[in-house]
């Protein structure tokens, strides 16, 4: 795409880069560097001592796991009847389903208040995991759909003449089939639903219930706007982020590009 | 097979009476020979969990939104009396915080769609060339992506305050004389907010580009190069054409994130100073929250989903009459 002729247009090419990602690397930099102000490695222990930290990891980790299941099985099975079986009205239901994605999370709130309090949901898990299921389902249905209508039906009609119902079909073709676009599905909702701020902050009141989103404004109340420790909570939460993104990071990549240039 | 297929077309026709109009489209179309669809399992069963999800879920709040929109409530009071259009007839219409906030908006989408845009093609075509440590540079623009707004927050309040590292840096620059208090005055607070959101996303764009890139045909480039094409034409009369699908498909996601934008607005300025930073989702929560204007709130909201439905649709047209000519 871009081409350098000699040694110095390849250097120069190598300088440029590098100041250009230098804005992308700095707020990272502030952050680590904030975190180790005063009490250097000791604002950590503080951190990591207050009572109750894990608890949001742990609310966080349940609330993820929740979204990411849920949306995986509806999403799977919804995307097979789409792709592959015989439904009348298929389309308007696809477009039901689609225009769901352009939602803002934010119209849900004053109506799933009140159906929380009427349900006695609020303050419980389900406030939060559902209403994000609901939200990630349609894209996830979308890019499954286009992935599996790429497999001949061939391969479907083979298995049902083998005896399969569309059971078995599932089970045996569609699970291992799809693994790949399946794990671009785990991540992206994985992602939506670790960094989701505003379900959180409105449906889970209660502190035992919160989630690591919520922690910075935890530890505002909690030391006093000292920055240094917020900023190690900060380093703290956005920690697991990096190393997981480190480890996927193919797989984080291929879930992007899967769902836009198709 | 054919047995319990009709079985199932039973259920089919029963199913969804109950919801009205769309019993009916299907009902139509009911007698059509069709070999295949006699074979085929019906496939209503499958789909129905993310129809209960979504539909039903999404579809019922709104719905219900948009019955509160039409009252004067305050969330708690068991008998809200019912005011018609008027929350968007003299409300809306006249609210001059939400033109404020949907000017905002505007200027926000420009901003950071063009900013994305420009960053991400740029190292997407610059990360393509022969570069030492490509996979460092790509981990250092994707991992903001990664990294919750909510947790950075605190970070970028530090960073933009008056004492800030942001000012120290433009001060050993020697441009000492643009330092400012960057968070705390309206005329540079939403460029704040749109520097923070180009930060997080030019990961999105990046990634895209670069994938899409990759799958240009290579022989069209070199045929190009014999021509003697320099890099910027290349990239001009080649890259940027070829990449039209990802341009329009990341308008598409900005429109809808500019519409949608809550957290940083909410974190780092908290909407102001004077609302220089509100935007609709910031509007709607505390219209919902602090003031308990539900009703109010209610017809923002369906005001704003009005809006990223007919630009999502219009932006998806558009993208698809280029495709035909």
């Amino acid at each position: 795409m871009f081409e350098t002729r000699n040694r110095g247009q390849r250097i120069a090419l190598q300088i440029l880069l590098t100041i250009l990602v230098l804005p992308f690397l700095f707020p990272l930099i502030v952050m680590v560097q904030g975190s180790l102000q005063g009490q250097g490695w000791g604002n950590y222990r503080v951190v990591l001592d207050v009572p109750g930290l894990w608890r949001f990891f742990l609310n966080t980790v349940i609330i993820t796991v929740g979204v990411v299941l849920l949306v995986y099985v509806v999403a799977m099975l919804a995307a097979y009847g789409f792709a592959k079986l015989r439904i009348r009205g298929k389309e308007l239901f696809f477009w039901l389903l689609l225009g769901c994605l352009t939602l803002p999370e934010v119209v849900l709130l004053a109506p799933l208040f009140v159906t929380d309090l009427k349900l006695g949901l609020y303050n419980t898990y389900w406030a939060v995991v559902v209403p994000l299921a609901a939200l990630q389902v349609p894209f996830a249905v979308l890019l499954v759909r286009n992935f599996l209508e790429g497999v001949p039906d061939e391969l479907f009609e083979a298995i049902r003449v083998d005896g399969a119902n569309a059971f078995g079909v599932f089970r045996f073709l569609i699970v291992p089939l799809t693994r790949p676009i399946a794990s671009a599905v785990a991540i992206f909702t994985l992602v939506g639903a670790w960094n989701d701020y505003l379900m959180p902050l409105v449906f889970l009141q209660k502190q035992s219930m919160q989630t690591v989103t919520l922690v910075p404004q935890f530890f505002q109340g909690e030391f006093n706007d000292d920055q240094t420790k917020i900023l190690a909570s900060a380093v703290l939460t956005a920690l697991p982020e990096i190393v997981a993104y480190l480890f996927l990071q193919r797989h984080f990549e291929r879930g992007l590009t899967a769902g836009a240039i198709k | 097979m054919a047995k319990t297929s009709l079985i199932e077309r039973d259920v089919l026709v029963d199913m969804p009476r109950s919801q009205g109009g769309r019993a009916r489209l299907r009902r139509g179309r009911s007698d059509e020979p069709d070999v295949r669809a006699l074979r085929l399992p019906s496939g209503f069963p499958w789909i129905l969990p993310s129809l209960v999800l979504c539909v039903g879920l999404i579809y019922y709040c709104v719905g219900y939104t948009g019955y509160i929109s039409t009252l004067s409530w305050d969330g708690l009071s068991p008998n809200p009396p019912s005011v018609g259009y008027h929350n968007y007839t003299t409300g809306i219409l006249h609210d001059p915080v939400f033109w404020g906030a949907l000017k905002h908006t505007a200027i926000f989408f420009v901003a950071t769609f063009v900013a994305q845009t420009f960053l991400g093609l740029l190292f997407a075509v610059l990360l393509h060339a022969k570069v030492k440590l490509g996979v460092v540079y790509k981990v250092i623009i994707f991992v903001p992506v990664m990294l919750a707004p909510a947790i950075m927050a605190p970070v970028f309040r530090e960073m933009f305050s008056p004492p800030g590292q942001f000012n120290e840096v433009l001060h050993h620059l020697g441009l000492g004389f643009l330092t400012q208090p960057w968070i705390g005055q309206s005329s540079t607070a939403l460029a704040v907010v749109a520097a923070i959101t180009i930060w997080e996303w030019t990961g999105v764009n990046f990634v895209l580009y670069y994938a899409a890139i990759g799958q240009i045909d290579r022989s069209m480039i070199d045929a190009a190069r014999i021509d003697g094409a320099g890099n910027i034409r290349v990239i001009v009369s080649i890259v940027w054409p070829s990449v039209r699908g990802t341009t329009f498909a990341l308008a598409t996601l900005s429109v809808i994130g500019a519409l949608k934008t809550f957290d940083v607005p909410y974190l780092v300025t908290n909407t102001g100073p004077n609302d220089a930073t509100q935007f609709l989702g910031t509007y709607i929560y505390q219209m919902v929250v602090t003031l308990d204007h539900v009703g109010y709130a209610a017809a923002l909201s369906i005001v704003l989903l009005v809006l990223s439905l007919i630009l999502a649709i219009a932006l998806q047209l558009r993208s698809r009459r280029g495709k035909l000519t």
